[in-house]
């Protein structure tokens, strides 16, 4: 989107990652009153506009979660869905708000408790009542799809795509939000149960449940609270999947080559300059898709990028730094804001025990969601952060 | 199987006692009465030509309304395929999934019959008709397929 006026991230908050028996409300509220507590915000009565990011929990999500807060009444609370980009949407929604002067601070919530809601041994579908969903499909069948043209192609291995998951666990080995971390190796990955073959299950992200929140304001507001560290928001934007039944290339993914060369003209930073990633790694195949999508490597060098560590400590660009959805599952609505969340607080150098070295000074999130008949996603969401202020 | 059920949707019931074969939908696929193998229904918009699977509202090329069927090669490749374990309510498992694309240059995704192992992406499939799921009711509902080619 076009920022008409610069817009800075003040504070965030995540939950733990992972099986809770609290709902979607109370997880929203945890990760919601954290950000505003990082924000130094107090009481009710300070943030003007908010915006929920939820898929199966119902309806009037938002106001469930703000009700205790006392902040229900002016506060224009708005209920946003796009599968797993909800709460990354809900994030664009707030920033827009700053950006066009709609409101000078406003806080976007994802919040899910997907365990509550999924039926046992069921695998969750791309939109309801598609052609496609009924006709069988589901994102485990989907990705397995990709990753066997993708071997097809390239002549990836299992154990290729099995490294994903071996690096973003490390990486999330002391994060204390992630659910699944520390060390699996390659054999471990591999002979775990066949979901969707190639994809054993630990090559697919948990079923968990959990909450991101951001609180986003303009300039003078960072001013007006104290915030010692704000971060930029350098670009935001929300892509839809493009529409046909044409053949096309699964090994690439349209609407996410869309949305980056869209968010790196905006931005004014390019692919060379992002330090952090969070992506959508639902499944290993995806992160290694995805580095050919936004430009980290040449299209059908995914692997070797893997392989180089170029996506690990010490690389080009740390992707997945939190340990990404392997780590933490994937709880649909919340996802996209707790990417954001986890990237503020790398780029503030908050991250004791996985902080990437040197402190990042740019970081990129990217987090699609939903897919249709005739899509590659229904959505896609992408942020990019940048540090601003001076050390 | 056969044409006087195409029209049902899926949840319809037969009367009690009668034995149910639910189509997905009449749009899709034909399954002609006189022995004559099935085939997917195109639809060409009367405007612009755009063709399209599954039938549309409008073209989206140029919101036309108006449409012809076409019938749809019953042979295509085999663009990407996968074995799936674990998926919806009312399905069995493993179940073959993949995309096929078809010479009109439109790609459909579908249930494959057999073992993914004998499968290889580029391979030559061709459409059949069979029980893709059971609805609410536990009743089968039939659409089309794809299986091997014979050659």
């Amino acid at each position: 989107m076009k920022l008409d006026r610069d817009v800075y991230i003040a504070g965030v908050g995540e939950t733990r990652f992972g099986k809770h028996t609290s709902d979607f409300d109370v997880l929203g509220r945890q990760a919601a009153l954290q950000a505003m507590r990082d924000a130094h915000i107090e009481k009710p009565g300070i943030v003007q506009t908010a915006y929920v990011g939820n898929v199966q929990n119902g309806i009037v999500t938002g106001q469930m979660v703000f009700k205790d807060l006392g902040m229900c009444g002016d506060l224009a609370i708005i209920n946003v869905e796009s599968a797993c980009s909800a709460g990354g949407m809900a994030v664009y929604c707030a920033v827009k708000d700053v950006a066009t002067g709609t409101a000078d601070i406003s806080i976007a919530v994802g919040t899910e408790n997907h365990s509550l809601t999924r039926q046992a041994g069921t695998a969750f579908a791309g939109a309801t009542g598609d052609i496609e969903t009924m006709q069988g499909l589901v994102f485990t069948g989907k990705y397995a799809m990709r990753a066997n043209r993708y071997m097809f192609e390239t002549g990836a291995t299992p154990e290729d795509l099995a490294m994903v998951t071996v690096k973003n666990r490390r990486q999330a080995t002391h994060n204390p939000h992630a659910w699944f971390k520390g060390n699996i190796s390659i054999e471990e990955v591999l002979a775990s149960r066949m979901v969707a073959s190639p994809l054993t299950l630990q090559q697919c992200c948990g079923i968990s449940d959990g909450a991101g929140a951001v609180v986003v304001c303009s300039r003078e507001m960072t001013k007006n609270l104290g915030i010692q560290k704000p971060v930029k928001v350098s670009g935001a934007v929300v892509f839809s999947g493009p529409y046909h039944n044409r053949p096309r290339d699964l090994t690439g993914d349209d609407i996410t080559e869309m949305a980056a060369r869209r968010l790196y003209e905006e931005s004014g930073i390019g692919p060379e300059d992002v330090n952090i990633i969070e992506l959508h790694d639902a499944f290993t195949i995806a992160e290694i898709l995805y580095y050919e999508c936004l430009g980290l490597c040449r299209k059908g060098e995914g692997i070797k990028f893997l392989r180089d560590g170029e996506s690990t400590y010490g690389g080009k660009c740390v992707v997945s730094p939190r340990g990404g959805m392997l780590s933490y599952g994937h709880p649909v609505g919340a996802s996209g804001a707790a990417q954001i969340a986890s990237c503020v607080k790398q780029l503030r150098g908050e991250c004791a025990g996985y902080q990437v070295e040197p402190v990042p000074a740019v970081a990129m999130t990217h987090v699609t969601g939903g897919g249709m008949s005739g899509t590659e996603h229904a959505a896609c969401t992408m942020h990019m952060l940048t540090k601003a202020w001076q050390a | 199987m056969g044409n006087e059920k195409a029209g049902k949707k899926m949840g319809q019931k037969e009367k009690e006692g009668e034995a149910d074969i639910t189509f997905y939908h009449s749009d899709l696929v034909e399954v002609p009465t006189d022995g004559s193998p099935p085939f997917l229904k195109g639809y060409r918009c009367k405007s612009c030509g755009q063709l399209d699977f599954p039938k549309l509202s409008i073209c989206p090329g140029c919101w036309g309304a108006e449409f012809e069927m076409v019938p749809l090669s019953r042979k295509g490749t085999l663009y990407a395929f996968a074995e799936v374990f674990l998926g919806q309510p009312g399905m069995t498992y493993p179940m073959t999934i993949g995309y096929v694309d078809l010479p009109e240059n439109i790609r459909i995704f579908a249930q494959i019959e057999g073992k993914a192992e004998q499968f290889n992406c580029n391979d030559a499939v061709e459409l059949t008709i069979g029980t893709i799921r059971t609805n609410r009711d536990g009743l089968p509902i039939t659409s089309y397929k794809f299986k091997k080619a014979e050659s």
